[in-house]
């Protein structure tokens, strides 16, 4: 850390965020619109990057490495290989739908999409709580882990609570001032950041560990249980399976991811982030595998939770003091864009959904108190993170579950004109219930069939919404032609 | 081709990939050819290759089911317009 260079590449870093910020808030309007859509007028590579950076987590590069470490190459198709294709698959199934009466109904948020979609409050009420419930852990766990993960690479210098102090405090730097404006030019700035740097740290890496082939053969020889996929009993093929109901499908549904969609200027821009998404996840968990993979022969014997420490260990090890710091920039931007967009979009479902239900907001009023409660979550999460209360780590356990299983009412929703809100309402309530009984191991585990819950979460999900459609009167003909007839005009 | 039909191929895709995804037939190659030419893990080369047949996808996917907004469609709409909704 003593390394100028280092320290100066830092300083450059938290400027470069500061300047974004400071020029966010010129440009920025003081409407709803401009503060938590950015205008939806985002380009291309604004979208991109801004889903990519919001998409990648301290797990990414912590956890999925620290999983590599224990499995071997498998991890790589087990954790993203599905979500390659469905994830930006989802951002045309789900997505470029919800952008068309985004655009032309003014909808900005899940609530208002899917509760205007079924004209009904209810539903607006159920998706509000069911995105926070499952968001606000999720936000503490990030913070958590990259606070870790800061405190690691500093070897200590910086303790927890500096960590996430720093963490938290540089994220409403840009996003208080500039709103998703700030957070989506960062999300440029840092998601080619940590692709270019990821990418040299291997390289680094395999220099220091004497070559590609020469690492793998090491691998071949000390541990060839790493090459194949059916000695891990974690990568049984019916939790490879149930897996694919995990992560990849649940992505669309972060409201965080779904805000973004609906910021995009035109279908082309969302068409090109869907055709190029496939690319920037194959590399960044790609590296993040690799890294894992050859810790295990570079820094043996590491268990549990240990293996976790795997890509701060090898930096610290095999890296210069100004690799080290770009390191630590790395961690800091993967684990920054996305604590930045969830505390954003947390303050926005606040400020839209529910505080209209008791007070008319005006544009301006809004936009104030958006700033607020992203101050009051920030101070909320950092408190949570300090004490980490063992409820909110379980739930976030199971959040990306709880997402996925949202996702059949949706797709209904946008393709399905028979779906009514009794059926989504039930839709969403019933397998959200299921899903904490069996994650609370109040239901018996044979009850899953062996599946992860989730997948009869998801089977649930859907059985309902289409029973309980078809036992509740349809919708109304006009209510329907909002919906319907805006996508027979586009999809003819 | 109407577009019922184009979205049916779109579901065909989705269930090629998925199945591709889930190849668990393959995974005898992992021991009986770890290394694709001489030097490239098979699981870990399966998905570069997946990665490629997954952007191919996508952009079959955008040729078939993926219209772009008719000119005109979002004139005289916006966040005003919420609440007629």
């Amino acid at each position: 850390m003593t390394n100028v260079i280092g320290i100066g590449l830092l300083v450059s870093y938290l400027c470069i965020l500061v300047a974004i910020g400071v020029y966010g808030a010129r440009v920025s309007l003081k409407t709803r619109e401009d503060y938590f859509l950015a205008g939806r007028g985002l380009g291309s590579i604004a979208v991109f990057m801004a889903l990519f950076a919001s998409n990648i987590t301290a797990f990414t590069i912590i956890g999925h490495a620290g999983f590599s470490y224990e499995v071997g190459y498998g991890a790589y198709g087990y954790v993203i290989g599905w979500s390659i294709f469905i994830t930006p698959f989802t951002y045309y199934l789900v997505g470029y739908r919800s952008w068309l009466l985004g655009k032309k109904y003014g909808f900005a948020t899940q609530p208002q999409v899917f509760g205007g979609i079924f004209n009904s409050k209810l539903i607006a009420l159920i998706f509000l709580v069911l995105l926070l419930y499952y968001t606000l852990p999720y936000l503490v766990v990030s913070i958590i882990g990259g606070s870790l993960a800061f405190t690691t690479v500093t070897e200590g210098m910086v303790p927890y609570w500096g960590s996430a102090l720093v963490l938290i405090g540089i994220s409403l730097i840009y996003t208080l001032p500039a709103g998703l404006r700030g957070t989506v030019w960062t999300d440029v700035f840092q998601g080619t950041l940590f692709l270019v740097v990821a990418a040299f740290l291997l390289s680094a890496v395999a220099r220091a560990l004497g070559g590609f082939s020469v690492i793998t053969a090491d691998i071949m020889h000390s541990n060839p249980a790493m090459f194949q996929r059916s000695l891990s009993e974690e990568l049984a093929p019916i939790n490879w399976f149930s897996y694919s109901f995990v992560n990849s499908i649940a992505v669309v549904v972060f409201p965080q991811i779904y805000t973004r969609i609906l910021a995009a200027r035109s279908s082309a821009n969302l068409k090109q982030v869907s055709l190029y998404y496939p690319l920037a996840l194959a590399v960044i968990f790609g590296v993040s595998t690799l890294l894992g993979v050859w810790g295990s022969v570079a820094v043996p014997g590491l268990a549990g939770k240990e293996a976790d420490n795997i890509v701060p260990l090898l930096i610290h090890q095999f890296l210069t003091p100004t690799w080290m710091v770009l390191g630590l920039v790395v961690v800091l931007a993967i684990v920054k864009s996305s604590i930045d967009s969830q505390l954003l979009s947390v303050a926005h479902l606040v400020t839209d959904d529910l505080l209209p239900r008791f007070k008319r907001l005006n544009s301006q009023q809004a936009v104030l108190w958006g700033r607020l409660l992203l101050v009051v979550f920030a101070a909320v999460a950092y408190y949570i993170a300090l004490i980490r209360p063992a409820a909110i780590l379980a739930i976030a356990g199971f959040a990306f579950s709880g997402f996925s299983i949202m996702l059949p009412v949706m797709i209904g929703a946008l393709y399905w004109s028979r779906a009514t809100a009794q059926g989504a309402c039930a839709a969403l309530i019933l397998p959200t219930i299921t899903l904490h009984l069996w994650y609370l191991g109040i239901l018996p585990e044979w009850t899953t069939f062996g599946f992860m819950p989730v997948f009869p979460s998801f089977v649930l999900a859907v059985i309902t919404l289409v029973v309980v459609s078809y036992l509740t009167p349809p919708p109304a003909p006009d209510q329907k032609e909002k919906t319907f007839g805006l996508f027979k005009e586009v999809f003819k | 081709m109407n577009f019922k039909l184009r979205l049916g191929l779109v579901i065909m895709i989705v269930l090629i990939m998925f199945l591709l995804h889930n190849s668990f037939w393959l995974w005898g190659l992992d021991a009986r050819a770890p290394l694709l030419f001489g030097f490239m893990p098979f699981a870990y080369s399966y998905y570069i290759g997946y990665t490629i047949l997954a952007v191919l996808a996508m952009r079959l996917i955008i040729g078939l089911a993926w219209p772009d907004p008719p000119p005109g469609l979002f004139e005289n709409t916006g966040a005003d317009k919420r609440s007629e909704y």
